[in-house]
């Protein structure tokens, strides 16, 4: 009986080093977000006689919530998404709405007025300078916003190869993590801590390219496989600007990643980018139509000189439109004909007419030039305002889900310090057992001699 | 459910950052005197305030541009109101010479009156406003009258629009008010000089019911520039009162409601000062320190 009796104290000193332990590497990693909570699976050992036989320690097993991380991935893929397409397209919102006031609408208006000034005193030389600063300003502002619009688009895409390079670095990381994880749970050893840093990197690459990943850590990004098991597959880039993709290099071949079901960072910025380059095209496509039609009745006039023909700006397909170089204050064609110069000005009244043609801009009808660009501006600041309600609401379901899985997954200290408290009650009292174990053997050996 | 530690801390930095950036944004308000400034503060609100920016700049415009052409047809009308006691001059003084008691020395006399009456009238027909000739028809750049009177100018007329769609003329066929060296009013006052001179007393009576017909298309002239100048009176006034409705609408849609702002200001620095403190125990918290 007092042999029995020293093992199962031993036992439970065992067992309780074992709680210690992991209590103490819980308490240490209290503030690694990547952590999860460890406990010792014990079991009591099978009696021959019907008393206890003391216990014995399974292994240390990691709490889970493997349903949470799945939804915590998705949650991070949405934020990072959210916070790359809302930062972006705030640049790009700012670029079309400065806080000066000096937008497009201004320039165009400005340009309207100088027209509707050109029709009552077009024989002044100064009325005339006037008009084409306010054409060159008008010219110059979609020039702006063509040139920035295009350097944020292009500033962002010039991200993503900086991108693919960490995805192709982590999903590296995840296979050689995958090839251990499968090594050591072979050898009957926990693989906690390799698990706990494959959670990490999966949720990084969900961060980053909205990848998902299986129990096994084999991860996909929009169906395209990233990680088979211990194998990365490389993710690289087709094209480049408004045309740049990605694909996954297999052996056989490569995959197409469509860029619409890429999530995290990268998928916000390809979508950012895509859109920045949208308004861009359709702040140009504007400006074109307002000066095509501007083109049009300018050319039917005549200018002091007594010349007709010439168009104000030059239009290129894509845009942005540019000042005429040939236009001069003497050829500025506002008499609608050779006998009314220098004092009629009923094409410049024509040309400030424009202002109240709606059907320049066929995408957003019945609308003036000014009323389509406030629509431009308007649809864009609901992109901008719906990715700022979606970062924010990503956020939200994020720290929710994060907390709701710190709840199973996470380490309190006020947990783990009560129950430290038990285990070292634990170890002193298997410690007593075995002293007890050790008296009665002492004494049994002492009254046998 | 026990609570872990880096949840409680996460937790309290997330709702840290909410209310720091609530606050940040009232305070930003504030400082501006904006809740709109750019597109995405509300969409609805900024693309309505820019079509009314635009308006208002066009009203604007139509001000000043209105009150330029209030002073060029004030002028017109001036120089016609001059020519007008030109031509009642030059009745008197034709009345005066068609009278059988005026001898041919007194006739002389007269007729170099109206010889300067008639240098008056080409004068207010060569007048300007701006360096542009009022009636000159469109060939404003050049005196439209040669100091015999011969017209140089054209028949047309320019007109400007206003935003609203107001039409007022601005330029005048000089020849179809003032006539030239053989018609009109100042062909009448050539003659007129010259019967004087000659003392040719029936031309002289001839001349008066030409100067009446005259003064009658004076009168009808200065009449429709009356109704221009009227016109674009009222669209100075409606202009103005527009413009200010415009820079109301505007205000509703993008500046900031003080009092409510303030007392938003006022919720989220609470808010943010309970966080604060709540951070500042939330160390004293955990078993550790109280084992301690």
């Amino acid at each position: 009986m007092s042999v029995n009796l020293a093992s199962i104290g031993i036992s439970g000193i065992f067992a309780a080093e074992s709680e210690i332990a992991a209590a103490e590497s819980n308490i240490s990693n209290a503030s690694n977000p990547n952590y999860s909570a460890e406990s010792v699976n014990l079991s009591a050992n099978p009696s021959f006689n019907g008393a206890g036989a003391g216990v014995q320690v399974l292994g240390t097993v990691r709490a889970e919530a493997p349903y949470l991380s799945t939804q915590i991935n998705s949650a991070q893929s949405s934020d990072s998404y959210s916070q790359a397409f809302s930062q972006t397209t705030t640049v790009a919102q700012q670029i079309l709405a400065p806080s000066s006031g000096d937008d497009l609408s201004a320039a165009l208006q400005n340009m309207f007025n100088a027209f509707t000034n050109l029709s009552a005193s077009p024989q002044d030389a100064t009325v005339r300078s006037s008009a084409i600063a306010a054409l060159t300003q008008f010219a110059q502002v979609d020039q702006g916003l063509s040139s920035n619009l295009s350097a944020t688009a292009n500033n962002q895409l010039s991200q993503v190869g900086t991108l693919v390079s960490q995805i192709n670095q982590a999903s590296s990381q995840i296979a050689q993590l995958n090839q251990q994880i499968v090594a050591i749970k072979a050898t009957g050893q926990t693989g906690a801590a390799l698990e706990d840093q494959r959670d990490g990197l999966v949720n990084q690459l969900a961060g980053l390219v909205g990848a998902s990943a299986d129990s096994q850590g084999n991860v996909t990004v929009g169906g395209v496989p990233l990680v088979s098991g211990s194998s990365a597959l490389v993710l690289s880039t087709t094209g480049s600007g408004p045309t740049l993709g990605l694909q996954v290099s297999l052996p056989n071949g490569n995959i197409p990643v469509n860029p619409g079901q890429v999530g995290g960072t990268l998928g916000g910025l390809l979508s950012a980018a895509t859109s920045v380059l949208q308004l861009r095209s359709d702040v140009n496509g504007l400006a074109s139509s307002v000066a095509g039609a501007l083109n049009t009745q300018a050319s039917s006039g005549y200018g002091l000189d007594g010349s007709t023909g010439t168009a104000l700006f030059t239009v290129t397909a894509g845009g942005p439109i540019a000042i005429n170089p040939a236009l001069t204050e003497q050829n500025l064609g506002a008499s609608a004909t050779a006998a009314g110069v220098p004092g009629d000005g009923s094409n410049a009244t024509a040309l400030a007419a424009i202002a109240n043609n709606q059907s320049l801009f066929p995408s957003i009808p019945n609308s003036t030039p000014i009323q389509a660009f406030s629509a431009i501006s308007g649809n864009f600041g609901t992109l901008v305002q719906n990715a700022g309600n979606s970062q924010q609401q990503a956020s939200a379901s994020l720290q929710s889900l994060t907390q709701l899985k710190g709840s199973i997954t996470g380490v309190s200290l006020n947990d783990q310090l009560t129950q430290l408290i038990q285990y070292q009650n634990m170890l002193e009292a298997s410690g007593r057992a075995v002293q007890a174990a050790n008296d009665i053997t002492t004494f049994l050996v002492q009254n046998i001699n | 459910m026990a609570v872990p530690d880096l949840s409680l801390f996460n937790s309290l930095a997330f709702a840290l950052d909410g209310t720091t950036s609530n606050l940040q944004q009232v305070q930003t308000q504030l400082a501006t005197g904006k809740k709109v400034s750019q597109p995405s503060d509300d969409p609805n609100a900024y693309a309505a305030a820019q079509i009314l920016n635009a308006q208002s700049s066009a009203v604007s415009n139509d001000i000043l541009l209105a009150q330029q052409v209030q002073a060029q047809l004030g002028t017109a009308d001036n120089e016609l109101s001059n020519v007008t006691d030109s031509i009642n001059s030059a009745i008197s003084i034709a009345t005066q010479g068609a009278d059988g008691s005026t001898n041919t020395s007194e006739m002389a006399t007269l007729g170099s009156q109206v010889q300067s009456i008639l240098q008056q009238v080409l004068g207010a027909a060569n007048s300007q406003y701006g360096g542009s000739h009022l009636f000159a028809g469109n060939q404003v750049s050049a005196a439209p009258y040669d100091s015999s009177g011969n017209y140089t100018g054209d028949t047309g007329n320019n007109s400007v629009t206003f935003s609203n769609g107001t039409k007022v003329q601005t330029n005048f066929d000089g020849q179809s008010i003032f006539g030239d060296s053989a018609s009109g009013i100042i062909g009448t006052l050539t003659s007129l000089a010259g019967a004087l001179s000659s003392g040719n007393k029936a031309a002289v009576a001839a001349a008066l019911p030409q100067l009446q017909t005259g003064l009658s298309a004076l009168a009808s002239t200065r009449g429709t520039l009356g109704i221009n100048l009227s016109s674009v009176t009222s669209l100075v006034n409606d202009s103005n009162n527009q413009s200010t409705t415009l820079q109301a609408s505007i205000s509703n849609l993008v500046d900031v409601n003080i009092p409510q702002a303030a007392a938003q200001e006022q919720e989220a620095l609470l808010q943010q000062q309970a966080l604060v403190s709540l951070a500042s125990n939330l160390g004293k918290i955990p078993l550790v320190n109280i084992l301690a």
